[in-house]
This record gives C-alpha cells, structure tokens and sequence, in this order.
C-alpha cells in the first residue's frame, strides 16, 4: 500500500495502557492492512503510514484525517456503496476499504 | 416513510450533558430516546475505550475515564433507551427528528428536544494545515485516548488551551517525543486562571504533574508563539514558529522565526459550540466570544426561543465538562416542569443544589474558555493564500475580495465563493470565516452565520430513499403544459 | 457608488426588486440612457433568482413560452458579453423522461405543443436516450430530446448583475425595504422603511419585479391581482464523479436532475415543502424530500450513491393563468410590473430586456403579458 508517512515505518500504536483487540487484516485500495480489532480504520491507517485519503477538489492537494470525530469530512472513503469518514468505521476482518482517487479512477 | 413515534424527550447527544439530562429525564417519569452517532455515551470527553480493547490491570484508569465508565454503567442500568450509531439528519419545526441508522431511517415526535451536541475544534488556518498528518487537537485527544495511538513519532503541539498540556503528556505518557508545545497565551494568562481553581485541588495538581513532566523530557514550552506554516521537509516537517503578539498577531523581527522538525502537528485553538440544530430550528442566537462564538439564547436553564427546544453543555456557551452534567439535568429539569410532569416545589427543591454545582464548576470552564477564545490578531494575521474553507479549498484573499465586491454576510460571501457550502456544511470554516467577514463589515452580529440546512449531517440519497418501486414514489400533480 | 446618498433630482426609474427580472430590467433601462435605481430589501438576487435549480430547460417551459425561453437562452450563454461575469451558464441536450404509459403519452403531447412554438424537440427511443445518457434506468420506455437545453449557477447570479449594473451606473440600494409607493401626477414617491435612512426616492417611473411579493407590490397601487406562491424543495448533493451530462427531467414536470462541471448533482422538480410569503420557505417536507430523492435515484440509479450536502427552499410565483405577469399596471401611469413566468430564471434576462424596450417606448421584440387580463381572473382552487 502507498504509505506517504515520512518517517514510516515507526510503531505509533501505545499498548501501555491496553489490550487490543484480535489482529486482524483488512483491505485498502485492495491491499492488505493489518489493524487490531477496535481500531477506526482512519486511526489504522495512520499506523500503517498511510495518511494522504483523497485530494481537495479546487487545487488538487493532499487531504487526510484531521478533527476525528466525524465533522471535517477529511477522511472520507467509500466502504461497499456508502461513502463515510474513516474515523468514524470499526475495522473488521476482510473489511473493503477504497479511498476516493481509487474507486473513482477505476469507475 | 413510516409514522414517527411519538415521546416526551429526545436527547441529542450521550455527552456528560446529554447523557446526565436522559437519567434525570427518565428519573422524573418522562419517556426519553437518547440518539448519539458514535458507538457509546461519552461524548469527548468522556470517549469509551473501543469495545474490543481492554484495559491493562496494571494500568489504572485515569478519572476522567472513570467518570466516563460510570456515566455509561448508570445509563446501562436505568433502562433510558439509547441509540448509538445513529446520525438526526433532519428536524421539523414541530419537532419531528428524522434519524438515520445502520437499519434504515426513522422518525419520533418528541414534545420536547434537548440539544446536547457539545462543539467541535476550531484552528486558525496557516500554510500547510490541510498537509495530511497535520490532525486538531481535540482529534489528538480521540487518538490518544481512545484509539491509544500517537499522532507521530515526534508531534509539535500548539495552538490555545487546556487540551494543550494534555495532549503533549498523552504523547509522553504513551511513549512518543514532543518537539514544542506552542501556546499563544502566555505564562500570565495562565496564571490569572489560578483564581478559578479555588476547590479543585486535582486540577491544580494535575496541571503541576503536567509541567514537570514537561520539563523531565526536555520538551520546550513557548508561550505567546504560533505555528505560522508547515511545510514537507525530507523524512517530515519542517514546522515554522514565531511570536505573536496578546492578540494573536505575528509579530515581524528579524531573526524571531524558528523552524522544528516534526513528523505531526497537533494544532487547536480552541472550541466553537455546535449550533447546527439551532440554526435549523431558527431558534435566536446571540455572539458572546468568552463562550467560544455563536450560541442559541437561551435562560440559565436552557430554554431557548423556540418552545420545546432546549439546550445544555458547552454547546450553549463552554462552561467544561463538569458543568455540563449539572446543565443538563437542570434542562431536564426544566423540560419535565414545562411538560407537567414535576410540581414547582420539587422543580425548585432538585435544582438547587445542581445550580450550585453548575456555579462551582463553570468557574474554571468558563476561564479555559476565555484562554481558547477566537484571538482577533490571530485571524488578522492569516496569510492570502491561506485555505480557509477546507471543503471548497477558498483562499483568504477570495473571500477578502468577495467582501470588497459587496458580500456583507456570511451566507452572502457563500454564495459568491462557495465557502461552507461543502460535505462539512461549515463547520471547519464557519467561525473563522464570520471573523474575517466581520472585521470588514463592522462586527459579528452584522455578519451573522451560515443559515442553518437540512440535513445536519450527510446522508445518502439512498439512506433517504430506502427500498422502493417506482410505483411507491408518491407523484404530485403534473406541472402545467 | 454609495448605497446611502439621494440625490435631489428625481429618478428617470426606480425598478423595486432586486432579482433576475428586475436586475434585467434595471439593466437594459440604464443601457437605453435612464437614470435608474434598483432598490431590494436585501442583498440582490438572494430570493427565487439565487436559490433555484439553474435550469436552462425547453422541456418544462410553458409552451407558448418557448420563444422567449429560447431567446433567453442565448443570452445566458453569452453572459460574460453583456453582464461582464458568467454565471457558468453550460450548454447541454436536455431530456425529459417517460417511465410508465401515462409518461409516455406525456412526453408526446408535451414534445407536440413545445414544437409548434419553434423548440427542436423531438420523440426518441430509450436505445437512442442512454446512447446519449448512458446513465440512464433500464426501465426508460421513451424519451423527449431537445439539443438546446443547459444549466447555470444560479447562486452566482447576484455577483454578476452587480458588476454590470455598477457598470451601467445603475443605483443599487440592498438592504434597504421599501413600505409604500406614493403616486402622484409625474412621478411616484418610493417610500423605504425608517431602518433604511433614506429619503423616499422621487422617480418618474416605477418598476414592481417583486417576485412572489408582486401581489403586495401591486396594492400599494391599489390594485388587486392574487399571486400563489409555491414552496419549491431543492437539494444539492457533495461533488461526485460524472454520472450524467444532460439536463434531464421526467415527463410529469416532477424531476429536474443536472450535474454540475464542479461534479456536485442539484435535485428539483417543484415537490413542495412548508412556507409562505411572510415567512418565505420554512422547511421540507419529508415524504416529498423521499419522493424527489426516488425519483433522482430511480433516473439515475448512479445517483443512489451520491451525499446530500443540502436542501433548501425557495419560493416561486404563479398568476392564475399560470402565464406571466408582465406589463403596463392597470390603472396606473408610468408604472409596471414583471414577474410570473414560471422558469422565470430561465427567461429572466430576455423578459427584462423586452419590459425595458415597452417603458423605452420602442417596440418589444416579442409581446408583452397584459397584467390586466388577470384582473378579475379567480386563481384556481381558491
């Protein structure tokens, strides 16, 4: 999967405090991302170095996550036929996940 | 369509104030529906730990987790009937919520609604906010919190606030670096603060336990400074940051300007109560900046213009977390005395004591919320080519020019710039923009706020539509030849 | 030019509403040598002429309104000729649909009376339709095609008519009510609420392009002409990939359906929602948001997909005769009114041109709609 995290591959999960839940492995933009049951799929993503989900309509630009609680709109992805914020999706075992550019260029 | 469901209450919003509103409600006898669009009672505050985690025995819970565990056991026990997972998307002005869930949409007509929808986090743009990997602070708190996750290896933390100090201890306490934490405020205003933390001897220590641990790890702490852009730098950011001065602004000297290297960047400043319901309900508002910016008028116990609609938490004017409980059972309160179902001398009998827990704990709310209100040195400073409008990616200088060009209001410069008219209806841009509107226009109140629209958060047509044949839609009379 | 001088000189024309039809007239007034101001009790073109859906259509434009459509139409399309800004006016092919027997025979009839008033409309087969829209249900059973069809931004509309009636040296008061006309021999006092600050405007001539509120203009002149005033539901939805590049509609007048270049899909089709004249368009109602959001999705089942970022309101005119009001007042001297025609943003810009020649004293291009036909005239189903 295209990771555009700078200094990737970096643990950012912090198990201090907790127990995940079961790995697990779902899909984004059809390759395989590992995650823990629990996880937003927004948060797993940023843990697999994956943060850029689509491009700003006018310029062009970058965009990811940025208020996580499902008001910016930023982290949208489509999941079957509703598009939704990342952060706002419970990763789940063989979950099919297509960002934006993804489901769009091949549509 | 089927029939909405008629009740006495609904509450929007499992926050401390929603969630404290719905057990009071139901208390006083009244049939109450609890809807919240995210998995559990909370809000942000008080986020639950994903379902699936567990936390570690060695590790004890932190009191706000604790006070949050209790608020969802005590809404377990008491049979108020909760939907999780579940977004309002529209509300007639008789009151009708329309409510839009995993199984379909469905409709209750509630003779009273209390809105307890609580804000969402307000940042000053600058160059590079919208770079991927640049997240709010209130979303720092949800990843670390919550998801127990850092923003990155090494995050540069700043804006205004108390979510400040706790982010950057959540990044040391879970094993990441903190570049700088970068305060507008400086060290007197924090200072000033300290009268209203009289009886909360745990604030007081917590925040001591945060600056030593803060200056153990070596992290710098710069007051009256901003972020000023970001840029990509090689393996991260490169994270330019000046001094302002008590009004936000950038103060321009040679040799003032520092560049950090970071791979995130948690950036807040401050909190904008949520007013979508309001402004759909047409209720009156009024701007009080101390309180985060617009909010519904309403009295001390959240009645607002509109009969029937109340409201409580910070949501109707930042008061903290503390003060938001007390404010929703008094709204409960309120609301059970107006539908008849509570006598005035009980009424008057619960709501003393909760009035003076409200007083006791907006105190020190109402000062963070004066440390995190919008700076208008800050907003004058925001450069040009700025994105303002994340949705529609408006610049600063367009909606300037559309000022010039004789937009006088916000809806106005929407028209003319589509500014707020994308997915996240205006909520990202909507303060910041009034602001800039304003400073041309003479003032807030001249230039208003995004009228407020159907449907409150995005749906689908097909989440609308549901399952259907051509001969269901109901086709009205065919236009004239 | 400052909103808040009055000059001593009385005004050749005060024209009274700001939207489409009065902007145009203003315009082309001031253009033919007057001395004109526009007064709207807020910003200009923020009524119907802001928030509706754009469309650019033959198909759903009174029959023997086409030639004034058609005429229109053109005008729009050069915008950025004789306004100075554009309002994104796109040129499409437009049809309009036919999903059951009854539609079928609808289209017919309506393509029939369209055609005898000059629009190229004619009837194609559903293989031919989705060649055009290959987005289109499997159930299309016939379709009416017209080329000269399309869309415009109508939120920009405001913008546009301001640079060009600042050009124009036409006097633009937003903001600013206006409670009574005065009339008296030559001329009619404007009288403007206190809250404005500003002097009655002395004209010579006075234009009512009220809109739905042409029925309260018109009694300051004491005259009597009902108005219905219908509550129109529009949705827009978020910026989604191209699914459709037509203008489409259904053959009962209940769906307007077009995506813009921006990728966003506005939704109409006149389904009604809660409002009225004093407190303009309150809110939707849900079993006609369901119905207009079927009958999108059914259209284009693409569309199914797609988020809705926003439903409003706004409120449209009709006479009794649901033909335009446009003309000399009854009664009155030197005084006129425009408005009603129904896809009144569609003809707009040419049946303010036409009003302005008539008071320009010069021959109209093409009729005039004598206003007082409709006195007298019962408005159905009152």
């Amino acid at each position: 999967m295209t990771t555009d995290h700078p200094s990737f591959p970096i643990p950012l999960r912090s198990d201090a405090a907790v127990q995940r839940g079961a790995a697990l492995r779902f899909f984004m933009d059809g390759e395989p991302v590992e995650a823990f049951a629990g996880e937003s799929v927004a948060a797993a993503l940023m843990a697999a170095g994956r943060r850029t989900l689509r491009h700003s309509p006018r310029d062009g630009a970058p965009r990811g996550a940025f208020c996580l609680m499902g008001s910016c709109q930023e982290c949208l992805v489509w999941i079957g036929t509703r598009k939704q914020p990342s952060c706002q999706v419970a990763v789940a075992a063989g979950l099919e996940v297509e960002s934006l550019p993804w489901r769009e260029a091949r549509a | 369509m089927s029939a909405p469901v008629p009740l006495d209450l609904l509450v929007i919003g499992a926050g401390p104030a929603g969630a404290r509103a719905a057990l009071r409600a139901r208390s006083c006898g009244l049939s109450v529906l609890l809807v919240d669009e995210n998995p559990g009672a909370g809000g942000q505050v008080w986020r639950p730990l994903p379902a699936a985690f567990e936390r570690r025995g060695d590790a004890p819970p932190s009191p706000e987790a604790r006070d949050g565990d209790a608020l969802r056991h005590e809404l377990r026990r008491s049979g108020v009937k909760s939907l999780f997972g579940h977004k309002v998307w529209n509300i007639g002005s008789d009151l009708r919520t329309d409510v839009i869930g995993p199984d379909g949409s469905r409709s209750w007509h509630p003779r009273a609604l209390l809105v307890a929808t609580g804000t969402t986090e307000r940042v000053v743009p600058f160059p590079g906010w919208t770079l991927p990997g640049v997240i709010g602070l209130a979303a720092a708190t949800i990843l670390l919190k919550s998801q127990n996750m850092l923003p990155g290896r090494r995050t540069v933390v700043a804006g205004s606030g108390p979510l400040l100090l706790a982010v950057a201890n959540g990044i040391l306490k879970a094993g990441g670096e903190v570049a700088a934490v970068v305060d507008i405020a400086s060290r007197g205003e924090w200072l000033r603060t300290l009268p209203s933390l009289t009886g909360r001897p745990d604030l007081v220590w917590q925040g001591m336990q945060w600056q030593w641990r803060l200056r153990a790890a070596g992290v710098p702490v710069l007051y009256r400074h901003a972020v000023r852009a970001v840029e990509s730098a090689g393996n991260g950011f490169g994270v330019r940051i000046g001094p302002v001065d008590a009004s936000g602004r950038p103060l321009e000297r040679a040799g003032v300007e520092r560049v950090w290297q970071a791979d995130a960047v948690a950036v807040g400043h401050g909190l904008v109560p949520g007013t979508d319901v309001t402004r759909l309900l047409r209720a009156r508002h009024r701007f009080v900046r101390e309180r985060g910016g617009w909010i519904a008028q309403a009295d001390a116990d959240g009645r607002t213009s509109v009969p029937g609609l109340y409201i409580a938490g910070d949501g109707a004017g930042i008061a903290g977390a503390a003060a938001a409980g007390a404010h929703g059972e008094i709204a409960a309160l309120a609301c059970a005395l107006d539908l008849g179902v509570l006598d005035a001398g009980t009424h008057a009998r619960l709501r003393a004591p909760l009035a003076s827990q409200w007083a006791r704990s907006a105190r020190f709310g109402h000062a963070m919320a004066g440390l995190m209100a919008l700076r208008a040195g800050a907003v004058a400073g925001i450069a040009a080519d700025t994105v303002v409008c994340r949705c529609e990616d408006v610049t600063r200088a367009q909606i300037d020019a559309a000022v010039r060009e004789g937009a006088r209001d916000v809806n106005q410069l929407k028209a003319w710039t589509r500014c707020g008219m994308g997915p996240c209806q205006g909520r990202t841009c909507g303060d910041v923009a009034g602001a800039l509107v304003a400073a041309q226009v003479g003032g807030r109140e001249a230039a208003g706020f995004f009228t407020g629209r159907a449907p409150l958060r995005p749906v689908s047509l097909a989440e609308v539509a549901g399952e259907y044949t051509y001969a269901d839609i109901p086709i009205p009379k065919a236009a004239p030849l | 030019m400052s909103a808040r001088t009055n000059n001593t000189q009385p005004w050749d024309a005060v024209v009274i509403g700001g939207g489409v039809m009065g902007c145009s007239t203003a315009l082309h007034l001031a253009q033919g040598g007057m001395r004109v101001a526009l007064v709207d009790r807020g910003p200009l073109c923020r009524e119907a002429s802001g928030v509706n859906a754009g469309t650019l259509t033959l198909h759903m434009t009174r029959a023997a309104l086409i030639p004034y459509a058609m005429r229109a139409w053109q005008m729009w399309m050069e915008a950025e000729r004789w306004l100075g800004m554009g309002v994104l006016a796109t040129g499409v092919p437009g049809l309009t649909l036919a999903f059951t027997d009854a539609e079928c025979e609808l289209v017919e009839v309506r393509a029939k009376a369209r055609r005898e008033f000059g629009a190229p409309i004619e009837v194609i087969s559903p293989q031919r339709a989705r060649q055009i829209e290959p987005g289109l249900h499997p159930s299309l059973l016939k379709a009416g095609y017209c080329e000269i069809d399309g869309f415009a931004s109508a939120y920009l509309t405001g913008r546009a008519f301001r640079h060009a009636l600042t050009r124009a040296g036409v006097t633009v008061f937003e903001n600013a009510p206006v409670e009574a006309v005065d009339s008296g021999d030559g001329g009619h006092a404007v009288r403007l609420a206190a809250a404005a600050g500003l002097a009655p405007l002395r004209t010579r001539r006075v234009v009512l392009a009220g809109g739905v509120w042409i029925e309260n203009m018109l009694a300051w002149l004491g005259v009597n002409i009902p108005v219905k005033v219908l509550i129109n539901q529009l949705v827009v939805t978020e910026r989604i990939r191209p699914v459709m590049r037509t203008v489409l509609s259904v053959a009962s007048g209940l769906l307007s359906l077009k995506q813009f270049a921006n990728g966003t899909v506005l939704i109409g089709g006149g389904w009604q929602g809660e409002g009225d004249r004093e407190r303009g368009g309150v809110e939707a109602r849900p079993q006609n948001l369901v119905g207009n959001m079927r009958l999108a999705a059914y259209a284009v089942p693409a569309l199914s997909e797609a988020r809705v970022a926003r439903i409003w309101l706004g409120l449209e005119a009709e006479t009794a005769d649901a033909m335009p009001i446009i003309g000399d007042v009854p009664g009155a001297s030197h005084a006129w009114v425009i408005g009603s025609a129904h896809s009144g943003y569609t003809s707009g810009p040419f049946m303010g041109r036409i009003l302005a020649q008539h008071i320009l004293g010069q021959t109209p291009e093409l009729p005039l709609f004598d206003p007082a036909r409709l006195l007298g005239m019962p408005m159905p189903g009152a």
